[in-house]
């Protein structure tokens, strides 16, 4: 399988060679996760303990461009996991599920998770989550450059319209806007 | 032996045996997809998958089985690990078994010792029946 170069933008990669650590303490699933995602040409970790998966992300965060781990697990409860890769390495986390429970998914997306799949995972909805990876480095890059530009123009404030992007984008960060339609 | 299936060509036996399968509602769609995964780089997919299920399943249908001897009964334990069983369940696409899953859910719900326990009788058995009819379809196929 061809292997892309790293190269100024990072986002010329995708969707082939995207780097996902998968976590799942159920063999099957995580067996099942691993060849799904390998069809979908993305070049795949996996792990069946969360433990482990903090270990390697903190290792090496750069390694890898997105987190998929299920919500039950053993050693570490999925949404602790999520809230950690969100304070600690700022990495996409998609959290999977066998349960669709409203309040379940709720609890994801407010602890910072970028979409909530149910199981069994279809390999579909895996073509897609190559685009949280994208949406959230071009997001990076705006806030990056309104407060660039806020320091250019010698505003000390935020001005009205610099203030309402950023807030955008913290709050769909925090509320994880889902989107059915362009994503599916 | 092709290491893709392809289902216009699994004739005579094999094609038959697999077509009841699901007529009969032993597996639904999911199964499917482990057959589209199952190509040159993974020849023996679906069974390797098939074969994991039947391993681990042992051990979650024990830790049930241990909890159902308890006395009052754990329900939200329970659940929890028919919870876990019941993923690997769809992961194959064990519909039958997955159906008794969801049964057996709402026992645990409703706080029925008895239903919870007639339930998982007739898990174990449907269970049981889908590794023996999935051991002669590969024998086949």
């Amino acid at each position: 399988m061809p292997v892309k170069q790293r190269n100024g933008d990072q986002n010329d990669r995708f969707p082939m060679g995207l780097r996902v650590l998968a976590v799942d303490d159920d063999p099957i699933c995580l067996r099942l996760l691993e060849t799904l995602l390998r069809k979908c040409q993305y070049q795949v970790t996996t792990t069946s303990q969360a433990v482990m998966a903090l270990k390697l992300l903190r290792e090496n965060k750069d390694k890898f461009d997105l987190v998929i781990s299920d919500v039950h697990m053993p050693d570490m409860d999925g949404f602790k996991l999520l809230e950690l890769v969100g304070l600690e390495m700022d990495l996409p986390v998609i959290m999977l599920s066998a349960y669709g429970d409203t309040k379940l998914v709720m609890k994801a997306i407010t602890h910072g998770a970028c979409d909530y799949l149910l199981k069994p995972v279809r390999i579909e909805e895996l073509k897609n989550i190559w685009q949280h990876v994208v949406r959230r480095n071009k997001f990076d890059s705006i806030g990056r450059n309104i407060s660039n530009n806020q320091e250019n123009n010698g505003c000390g404030a935020t001005d009205g319209h610099g203030s309402t992007e950023t807030n955008i984008y913290q709050k769909n960060e925090r509320f994880g806007k889902k989107e059915e339609g362009p994503t599916r | 032996m092709n290491s893709e299936i392809d289902r216009n060509k699994l004739h005579g036996q094999a094609g038959l045996t697999r077509q009841s399968l699901f007529d009969q509602g032993y597996l639904d769609e999911q199964f499917v997809q482990l057959e589209e995964l199952q190509d040159d780089t993974n020849p023996n997919f679906v069974e390797e998958v098939v074969t994991l299920f039947y391993r681990d399943s042992a051990r979650l249908l024990a830790n049930i089985e241990q909890a159902l001897e308890r006395s009052p009964l754990d329900f939200a334990k329970l659940d929890d690990y028919m919870l876990q069983f019941k993923g690997c369940c769809s992961s194959i696409g064990a519909k039958k078994v997955k159906n008794e899953c969801t049964q057996f859910q709402e026992y645990c719900r409703a706080g029925s010792s008895d239903g919870c326990t007639r339930t998982f009788q007739q898990l174990k058995r449907e269970h049981s029946t889908l590794k023996n009819k999935l051991e002669a379809y590969f024998q086949l196929a």
